[in-house]
C-alpha cells in the first residue's frame, strides 16, 4: 500500500515487516526517528521483538551482537558520532559472522558541530567487514532494508543500509509498503547456521593465534566475495516478488556517453534531472549510481565505466590527504584496464551543503573543460568569501 | 539457488569448558566477606545489632526484627519511647541526608512484638545451676535477670515498691511511657523465667541473707534519693522525683498557677511537663546556660513547645514560704571557663540577688543512692567494668545501673545488667580470671556497647570491629530519601493531658524508613557482588556468600560495588 512516509520510517516499516526479533537502540539525530518508530511497533505489538534501550551506541551494537549470536534476527540504527563510537563492535559483528542489519543515516562528524548529511561517518567504517548499501530515496531505503536482511543472512556478514540525513531521512515521499505475506515470501524466518545453545554448550570466539587468524580473516573476504553475486541473485528474486529492480551499480545512458557522472545516495535523484536535461541539449552524458560500496563492485565498474572516455565522480566525503573516496575506489577498480577513462574527482555537499542542479552542471562543465584530470580532488562550490 | 551462494564460515568455537583455565592463579589480591561494625550499633549502650534489625524491618519481617532486638535488649517498646538514641547521632546516613529514625523504628518493632504477644526466646545455653538474687526491679535489675536466664542461670529480683519498673514506672511520666507498655514488657521477662518479688525491701541484714542463700547478688537499687539543694528554706521546696511518683500513684497534690522547677536535667523537664499537664504554668530555673542543660535536646524542645518557660543563669540561693506560695531568691550567674568535668561553669554575676514568687517550687536536680550500700565500696578484689562493678570473692557480688554507670540512661542500665550477667557467667563457668577478657571480647566496635550474641559466639562474633564510616559507603546506590516524620500530637494537645505525645510509625512509614538504612558493614543480600562479578565467581549457599577462588582474578569490582562495606580486598600471602 502506498503511504506518505519519511525515509526513516521507510526503514522502520521494513524492520517491522522483516519480523526482527531483537532491536537495540540509542537516539542520535538524524537517526532517532527510525528506532523511535520501531520502539512504538514493539510497544503496540505490531512487531514482536525485544527492544533493548541502551546507554550508548557501543552498547547497542554489543547488545545486538549478543542477541544475534543466539540465532535471532537483529537490527539497530545509528548515525555519525554514534557510528564512530560503535567502531570496535563493528569489527566484532563481522568477524563473528553475525547477520546484523543496521540503519545508518549519513551525517558529518564534529567539530564543526553539524547534524547534516555527508558520508564521512559510514565511509570511515569502510574496513570493518560490513556490507554497505546506499539508498537514493524512501522506497529504496525500505526495499534495501529487506534485501539487506536476506543478503546478510546469506553470507553471514552484517549489513549497513545507508541513507542521507534529512534529504532522505526526514523527507516525506510516497512509499509502497508491501503486505506482510509478500514480504514473508521474500524473506523467510532466519535459519541460523550457528547459535549459542544452552543445550549444546560451546564458547564462541575464543582466542585465535597467528596459526589460524589469517584463515579466519580470509573467510571474511570470501564472504564479501560471495556477497556480490548474492546481492545480484537476491535483487532478481526481489524484483520477481515486488516488481522493483535494484542493482549494485545502476546506469543511465552510459553506453554511448562521452562523460559518465558517478553519484551515490540522494544526489543521484538531482543528477538524473541534470543528465536528462543535458541529453536533451545533445550532450552525451551518462549517469552511474553506485549502490553497493562494500563489497565494491569492481568488475561491474570496469564493465560500465571502462568504455567511457571520461568519468566525473561526485564524492560527498573526503579522505584527507587522499581525496574523494568513491573516486579513489573507482580509479583503483579501473587500474587493471589497458584503456582507462580519465577520472575526475569532485568533492561537494559536505556537512549538508545542498548539491543543486547547478552544482552538478558545474561538475560536468569542469570535467568537459579539463583535458587531463588534476591529481588532487577538486572541491566544488567553496565560497570564495570565506578565507582561513 | 541463493542458498548455494553461502560462503563457508570459519571462526573459532570451543567446546572445552573454560573451567580448565583457573584464572584464579592470576590473582594477587582476593575479596573476602568481612562484615564490620555499624557506627549505630557501636554507639548503642544496649549493644543492639541495628543494621540487621533495620534490614529485617525493611523486608517486612517485623517479628524477626523484634526477636533480633530482644537478643540484646528485652525492652524494645520501652526504649523505642524513652531512649536518648545515641545511635542516631552516629548514623552514617546523616552525611547523605538525615539519620535513620532508629528510635522510632525500635518503637514500631517493639509495639509489633507486644501486639503479637511474642514470648522472649528460650536460652540456648546449657543450664549453669546457679542462682542469682537481684536487688531492685529497675531497668538494670530486670535486664540482668533476663540476661542471666538467657545464660542458663536462675534470677530472682527483690523490689521494695509494690510494682516493678523502678525509674521507668515512677520517674518517667506516662505521656512518654504508658505504663501498660512497661507492664507488658516486664511481664514478658517474668514469663521468660525471671522471678520478681515486689514489696520486698532489702536491708543490709537481708542482703547478707541473700548473699548466703544465692550464688551471687546484684545490687541495682538505682538512685532513689533526691539530691538536696543545700539552700536555706529547702523545706518549702517539693521533691520533684517524689512528686512524679505521686502522680503515678494518683496521690499528687493539686498544683496550679506559676510554679518553678529547679534543675536542668531530664528530671526537671519531666517534672515541668507533668506540672504543665496538671494545669500549672511551670518555669525551669537553671543555674547554667540553656545549652549546658544535661537534659536530652529533644526533651527540652518538646517542653518549650508545650509552653514550659526556661530561665537560664539563675542559681537559687534561698527559699521561703510566702503566704500560700514560695519566695525564691536567685543569684544571677554568668558563664565562666570550662570546668574539670568539661562543662562550662557558671559563676555569680556582679548583680544583686533577685526575688521570684511562685505558687510552688519543685526540685529536679538529680538523685543519689538512698543507702550507702547501694554503691560498691572500694574493697580489694573489686573489678570495675565499663557498665558494672563485680566482686568475685568471698561471695560473688555485683553493682549495676545508675550508681555505677558513666551515664544514667535506660540503655546504659540495660547494658549494665547485660555486662553483669556476662561477668557472672564467665566467673561461674571459667573462674575470676575469665571475667575481664570475657567482657572485653563482647564489646561492639570500640564503643560502650556489649553484645550477648558475641559472647555466645553467634554470627556477630565473626564481625570485624572496624566501624564503618560514611566514606566506606558506595553512595551511588543510595538516592536521597526523606527521613520519616514521626507522628506526634500538637504541643497544645500533648500538654492538655497524659496521653502519649508521640505516636508509633505505621508499617508503611516504618518499612520506608528502614529501607533508608545503609545496613553498614553487613550483607543484606543485595547481590551486587554476584551481579557485577565478571567471572561469575560469587556463590550463594547455605552459609551465605563465598568467592570461588579458582576463578576469581581479584579485580575487586565486587568490593567496590558492595554498597555497604561488607567486603574487603586482601593481599594474597605469597
Amino acid at each position: 500500500m502506498r503511504q506518505v512516509l519519511e525515509g526513516s520510517h521507510a526503514i522502520s516499516e521494513a524492520v517491522r515487516l522483516a519480523k526482527v526479533q531483537v532491536v537495540a537502540g540509542y537516539p542520535i539525530t538524524p537517526q532517532t526517528h527510525i528506532i523511535e518508530a520501531i520502539s512504538q511497533h514493539c510497544a503496540d505489538g505490531s512487531l514482536k521483538a525485544r527492544f533493548i534501550p541502551v546507554e550508548s551506541e557501543h552498547s547497542s551494537m554489543a547488545a545486538v551482537v549478543g542477541a544475534a549470536a543466539t540465532g535471532v534476527r537483529t537490527f539497530t540504527a545509528t548515525s555519525s558520532h554514534g557510528l564512530a563510537l560503535m567502531h570496535e563492535m563493528l569489527h566484532w559483528a563481522s568477524a563473528a559472522r553475525l547477520p546484523i542489519v543496521m540503519g545508518e543515516v549519513n551525517r558529518a562528524l564534529g567539530p564543526g558541530w553539524n547534524i547534516w548529511t555527508d558520508q564521512s561517518d559510514s565511509l570511515s567504517q569502510r574496513d570493518t567487514g560490513w556490507i554497505q548499501l546506499y539508498c537514493e530515496d524512501g522506497q529504496d531505503a525500505l526495499d534495501t532494508t529487506l534485501i539487506a536482511f536476506r543478503l546478510a543472512e546469506t553470507v553471514n556478514l552484517p549489513a549497513m543500509v545507508v541513507i542521507d540525513a534529512f534529504y532522505v531521512s526526514h523527507t516525506f515521499e510516497p512509499v509502497d509498503v508491501p503486505e506482510q505475506e509478500t514480504v514473508d515470501r521474500f524473506l523467510p524466518p532466519l535459519a541460523p547456521r550457528f547459535r549459542i545453545d544452552v543445550d549444546h554448550p560451546q564458547a564462541l570466539y575464543p582466542m585465535v593465534g597467528p596459526a589460524f587468524f589469517m584463515e579466519m580473516r580470509h573467510s571474511i573476504q570470501d564472504g564479501m566475495a560471495a556477497a556480490g553475486p548474492a546481492f545480484d541473485a537476491i535483487a532478481d528474486e526481489f524484483e520477481s516478488v515486488f516488481g522493483r529492480r535494484y542493482s549494485a551499480v545502476e546506469t543511465v545512458g552510459c553506453q554511448d556517453a562521452d562523460l559518465v557522472l558517478v553519484t551515490t545516495g540522494s544526489v543521484t535523484s538531482t543528477a538524473r534531472l541534470v543528465v536528462a536535461q543535458q541529453r536533451q541539449q545533445g550532450k552525451r552524458v551518462g549517469l552511474c549510481k553506485i549502490k553497493q560500496f562494500r563489497p565494491f563492485p569492481a568488475e561491474t565498474i570496469r564493465a560500465v565505466l571502462g568504455p567511457a572516455p571520461r568519468v566525473a565522480v561526485i564524492d560527498r566525503n573526503v579522505s584527507f590527504g587522499s581525496g574523494g573516496i568513491f573516486a579513489r575506489e573507482i580509479q583503483g577498480a579501473l587500474c587493471p584496464l589497458d584503456q582507462r577513462p580519465a577520472v575526475y574527482s569532485y568533492i561537494a555537499g559536505l556537512g549538508g551543503r545542498d548539491i543543486t542542479p547547478e552544482t552538478i552542471a558545474e561538475v560536468l562543465r569542469l570535467a568537459e573543460e579539463t583535458p587531463v584530470p588534476e591529481a588532487e580532488s577538486r572541491w566544488v562550490g567553496l565560497n570564495p568569501e570565506i578565507k582561513p | 539457488m541463493i542458498a548455494s551462494l553461502r560462503p563457508t564460515l570459519l571462526f573459532p568455537v570451543t567446546r572445552t569448558s573454560t573451567e580448565a583455565n583457573c584464572t584464579g592463579s592470576w590473582r594477587f589480591v582476593r575479596p573476602v566477606y568481612r562484615f564490620k561494625t555499624a557506627p549505630c550499633s557501636a554507639a548503642c549502650p544496649a549493644g543492639i545489632d541495628i543494621p540487621t534489625v533495620e534490614m529485617l524491618a525493611s523486608r517486612g519481617q517485623a517479628h524477626d526484627a523484634w526477636a533480633h532486638i530482644c537478643r540484646e535488649n528485652p525492652f524494645p517498646a520501652v526504649c523505642g519511647r524513652v531512649c536518648f538514641h545515641p545511635c542516631e547521632d552516629a548514623c552514617n546516613r546523616a552525611e547523605l541526608d538525615a539519620p535513620i529514625a532508629i528510635n522510632a523504628l525500635e518503637r514500631y518493632i517493639g509495639d509489633a512484638g507486644l501486639m503479637a504477644h511474642s514470648p522472649l526466646a528460650t536460652p540456648e545455653v546449657a543450664p549453669l545451676q546457679r542462682q542469682v538474687a537481684i536487688v531492685g526491679a529497675g531497668p538494670a535489675g530486670l535486664a540482668a535477670g533476663y540476661f542471666l536466664t538467657q545464660l542458663g542461670m536462675a534470677a530472682e529480683i527483690f523490689e521494695s515498691a509494690e510494682e516493678p519498673g523502678g525509674v521507668l514506672r515512677w520517674g518517667i511520666p506516662s505521656y512518654r511511657l504508658p505504663k501498660s507498655v512497661l507492664a507488658a514488657e516486664i511481664t514478658r521477662i517474668e514469663k521468660a523465667g525471671v522471678g520478681i518479688h515486689c514489696g520486698r525491701a532489702i536491708t543490709p541484714e537481708s542482703l547478707n541473707e541473700l548473699a548466703a542463700r544465692y550464688d551471687a547478688v546484684l545490687v541495682g537499687a538505682g538512685l532513689a534519693a533526691t539530691l538536696r539543694l543545700n539552700i536555706s528554706g529547702e523545706a518549702s521546696i517539693v521533691d520533684g522525683l517524689a512528686f512524679l511518683k505521686q502522680v503515678q500513684t494518683g496521690s499528687a497534690p493539686v498544683v496550679s498557677g506559676e510554679v518553678a522547677v529547679i534543675g536542668g536535667g531530664n528530671t526537671a523537664i519531666d517534672v515541668a511537663r507533668t506540672l504543665l499537664r496538671q494545669g500549672a504554668r511551670p518555669t525551669i530555673v537553671y543555674r547554667r546556660r540553656r545549652q549546658d542543660m544535661p537534659a536530652f535536646g529533644h526533651e527540652i524542645a518538646a517542653a518549650e513547645a508545650e509552653g514550659v518557660r526556661i530561665v537560664e543563669l539563675m542559681a537559687p540561693v534561698s527559699a521561703a514560704a510566702d503566704g500560700d506560695g514560695v519566695r525564691l531568691e536567685v543569684q544571677p550567674m554568668t558563664a565562666a571557663e570550662v570546668g574539670s568535668d568539661g562543662r562550662v561553669r557558671a559563676v555569680p554575676a556582679k548583680q544583686a540577688l533577685q526575688a521570684m514568687r511562685f505558687n510552688a517550687v519543685f526540685s529536679g536536680i538529680g538523685a543519689e543512692v538512698a543507702e550507702p550500700w547501694h554503691r560498691p565500696a572500694d574493697e580489694a578484689g573489686t573489678i570495675r567494668l565499663s557498665h558494672c562493678v563485680i566482686r568475685c570473692a568471698p561471695r560473688a557480688m555485683g553493682y549495676i545501673g545508675d550508681p555505677v554507670t558513666a551515664e544514667n540512661s535506660v540503655a546504659h542500665a540495660i547494658g549494665s545488667g547485660k555486662q553483669a550477667a556476662i561477668a557472672l557467667h564467665a566467673l561461674f563457668s571459667e573462674g575470676p580470671e575469665a571475667v575481664v577478657p570475657a567482657v572485653a571480647r563482647c564489646r561492639v566496635g570500640a564503643g560502650p556497647a556489649l553484645s550477648l550474641e558475641v559472647y555466645l559466639d553467634g554470627e556477630r562474633s565473626r564481625r570485624n570491629g572496624r566501624v564503618v564510616t560514611f566514606a566506606d559507603i558506595n553512595t551511588d546506590y543510595f538516592p536521597r530519601a526523606e527521613r520519616c516524620t514521626i507522628p506526634a500530637l500538637t504541643p497544645a494537645a500533648a500538654a492538655s493531658g497524659f496521653e502519649e505525645a508521640v505516636a508509633t510509625l505505621d508499617s508503611r512509614e516504618a518499612l520506608a524508613e528502614a529501607a533508608r538504612c545503609f545496613n553498614c558493614g553487613i550483607c543484606n543480600d543485595c547481590d551486587n557482588c554476584r551481579i557485577f562479578c565478571p567471572e561469575q565467581t560469587i556463590r550463594v549457599g547455605e552459609g551465605g556468600r563465598s568467592v570461588d577462588l579458582d576463578y576469581c582474578k581479584g579485580c575487586g569490582i565486587c568490593t567496590v560495588e558492595c554498597p555497604r562495606c561488607a567486603m574487603d580486598m586482601e593481599e594474597e600471602s605469597a
